[in-house]
């Protein structure tokens, strides 16, 4: 349930504050996000993405991420900067029983989720980067958001066409081009200030902004995708530097720390799908000097998504994911934070979208989080001691520009969206899974949202 | 039972030959459905207004028109030096296998392999003027 879009929160003023911004720029025809890619390349919003709207990708899409974002319509002078907004209204089935931050209520709460700046664009033929920094109101602090930077090349071997490419990039499978891995998949946007589950694989948002990857991937006959990083930490001054705070220093990975990817990949043109693997393994030394004990992180997972395209009028997507995670938690163990030295977690997704008209779109999603008992692991929160947690997502959402002669096209784009989020199993129970008598559907959460970007 | 055997003989031959008019009106080329091979196989880049370039130039009045005859888009120096001029003949070769057509030309599209749904795409942009 982590996406990366839930960071920052925003008081009321601000709030306004930014909106308003928002109205002078669009209102001077002149914001520039990612539009920026669709000024770079001439193209509309809905050749990268479903339903005219970040960050469901395309085939096209796909390629152009893959291509290191450097595909140009062969024009020069184009300013590789965005911005977004991102603001809702979040209301949960019963008020929290504390405030989410001292700058909101217990339930009920307007705020700004995410104001971003990114600079999103191509260097030059071969090397491109998406790098997005947000602003936080509630802590009133301005950090580094996702950040990819790429470099790609595609070579001709006897009409058979290979890209072989290079990223740095600072979240553990944010490189991916398909949106069934943690960090794209759906819900693309949701509440900063609702409720979430205890307890998530590492590879679902654990490492977030907090590292630094290096990967190496090519991509064969526009079917075969295959990849290969490692990770580092990112030092605990560097997070000050960036925003995010010295206490949020994960601790030191160990060397071997590994990703791989393979995926199958067909663009039919009416239709498209792919289907792969995936595993990320590291361990984690909390100490950070590397002389301490670490918790071992082994996630293996499974992975495929279908689009039927046909003449763009009616588009349908199923997106569907599969983690087991095996920790082995010999430093958390030590330190009194776990009971048992060994657990598992694993963790489905599946969703299923349909759009109409480039404009209008529909989407449900069914998560599921399972894993091994642990009542110190999990106790806070969880009164059973499991990490269970399951539900469902459901959005409408519309999405007025974006295409082809749009208002404003490739100035800014818009959608609004009302998301709905039920449990029915919230840390470990059903009912009354803190021992305090809260029920998984307290937790139930409308989101009502504008997201914008230009 | 014959009767039932006669019915599906039946079926098949009007399948034929539901299949071989269909044959028949593809030849021509019928626009509508063309409008949809070029929403599928064309739009993400392409544009039929005049002015709109995306990926790639519009494709206004395109047929009968010599090949990188729009000012405003960057060509690759394949199309700009390749003296083509679309007739339906050549933009049919093209879309069939564009790499074979245009070596060294920019088109990232991998061609069309089916005959029918050529000869509907063609009839839409030639409704394009
Ligand atoms: C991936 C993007 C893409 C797709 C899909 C695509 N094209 Fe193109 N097209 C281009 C580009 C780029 C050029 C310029 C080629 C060059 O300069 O070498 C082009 C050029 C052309 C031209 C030459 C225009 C002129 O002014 O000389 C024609 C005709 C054409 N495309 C037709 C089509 C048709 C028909 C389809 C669908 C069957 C199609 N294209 C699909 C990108 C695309």
């Amino acid at each position: 349930m982590k996406t990366l879009l839930h960071r920052i929160r925003i008081h009321r003023t601000r709030l306004a504050a930014l909106f308003t911004l928002l109205a002078l720029g669009l209102a001077a025809g002149d914001a520039a996000a990612v539009p920026s890619f669709a000024r770079q390349t001439g193209q509309d919003c809905v050749a990268c993405h479903i339903g005219a709207y970040g960050p469901q990708l395309t085939p096209y899409g796909i390629r152009f991420k893959l291509g290191a974002y450097t595909d140009s319509d062969g024009k020069d002078g184009k300013v590789p900067l965005s911005a977004m907004l991102l603001g809702g209204f979040t209301h949960t089935a019963k008020g929290q029983a504390e405030a989410p931050t001292d700058r909101t209520g217990t339930n009920n709460n307007l705020v700004l989720d995410q104001a971003s700046l990114f600079v999103a664009g191509r260097a030059n033929d071969y090397i491109g980067a998406f790098l997005q920094s947000t602003y936080t109101g509630a802590d009133n602090t301005f950090a580094l958001d996702n950040a990819d930077v790429r470099m790609a090349r595609t070579l001709d071997y006897g009409g058979t066409d290979v890209t072989v490419g290079l990223s740095v990039h600072n979240t553990p499978g944010m490189q991916d081009p398909f949106n069934t891995l943690p960090a794209w998949r759906f819900p693309y946007v949701s509440s900063s200030v609702a409720p979430e589950p205890v307890a998530a694989p590492l590879f679902d948002g654990g490492l977030e902004q907090h590292v630094t990857g290096l990967s190496a991937y090519t991509f064969i006959n526009d079917s075969v995708y295959a990849e290969l990083g490692t990770y580092r930490a990112l030092p605990a001054g560097a997070l000050d530097t960036l925003g995010l705070g010295r206490d949020s220093y994960p601790g030191k990975l160990d060397r071997s720390t590994a990703y791989w990817r393979l995926a199958y990949f067909q663009d039919l043109k009416k239709s498209a799908f792919s289907a792969g693997v995936f595993g990320f393994d590291t361990g984690i030394d909390p100490s950070g000097d590397g002389s301490g004990l670490s918790d071992g992180y082994r996630d293996l997972g499974i992975d495929a998504h279908y689009q039927f395209l046909g003449t763009r009028e009616h588009i349908a997507t199923v997106n569907a994911s599969y983690i087991r995670e095996h920790q082995s938690r010999d430093a958390t163990f030590a330190a009194g934070g776990a009971d048992n030295r060994s657990g598992q977690l694993n963790e489905f997704n599946l969703n299923a979208s349909y759009t109409y008209d480039q404009t209008w779109g529909f989407t449900a999603g069914r998560f599921m989080i399972q894993g091994s008992r642990d009542a110190t692991l999990y106790g806070d929160g969880s009164a059973s001691g499991s990490p269970d947690s399951a539900g469902y997502v459901l959005q409408a959402d519309w999405t007025p520009w974006g295409k082809e002669g749009s208002w404003n096209s490739p100035w800014a784009n818009l959608r609004v969206g009302l998301q709905y989020t039920m449990y029915d199993r919230f840390n470990g129970a059903r009912h009354n899974y803190d021992g305090n008598g809260s029920d998984a559907s307290d937790n139930d959460t409308l989101y009502l949202f504008l997201w914008t970007s230009f | 039972m014959p009767k039932q055997r006669f019915s599906s003989v039946a079926a098949a031959g009007a399948a034929v030959l539901l299949v071989l008019a269909g044959a028949a009106a593809h030849a021509a080329g019928d626009p509508r459905r063309g409008a949809d091979v070029f929403a599928t196989e064309c739009a993400e880049c392409h544009s039929v207004k005049a002015g709109k370039d995306k990926k790639g130039p519009s494709l206004f009045a395109v047929l009968g028109r010599p090949s990188a005859a729009n000012p405003d888009f960057v060509y690759s120096d394949a199309m700009r030096t390749s003296g083509i001029v679309w007739t339906a003949e050549r933009l049919d070769a093209y879309v069939t296998a564009p790499k074979r057509v245009m070596p060294g030309g920019k088109m990232k599209y991998d061609g069309l392999a089916d005959a029918a749904e050529r000869a509907d795409l063609l009839a839409f942009l030639a409704a394009q003027h």
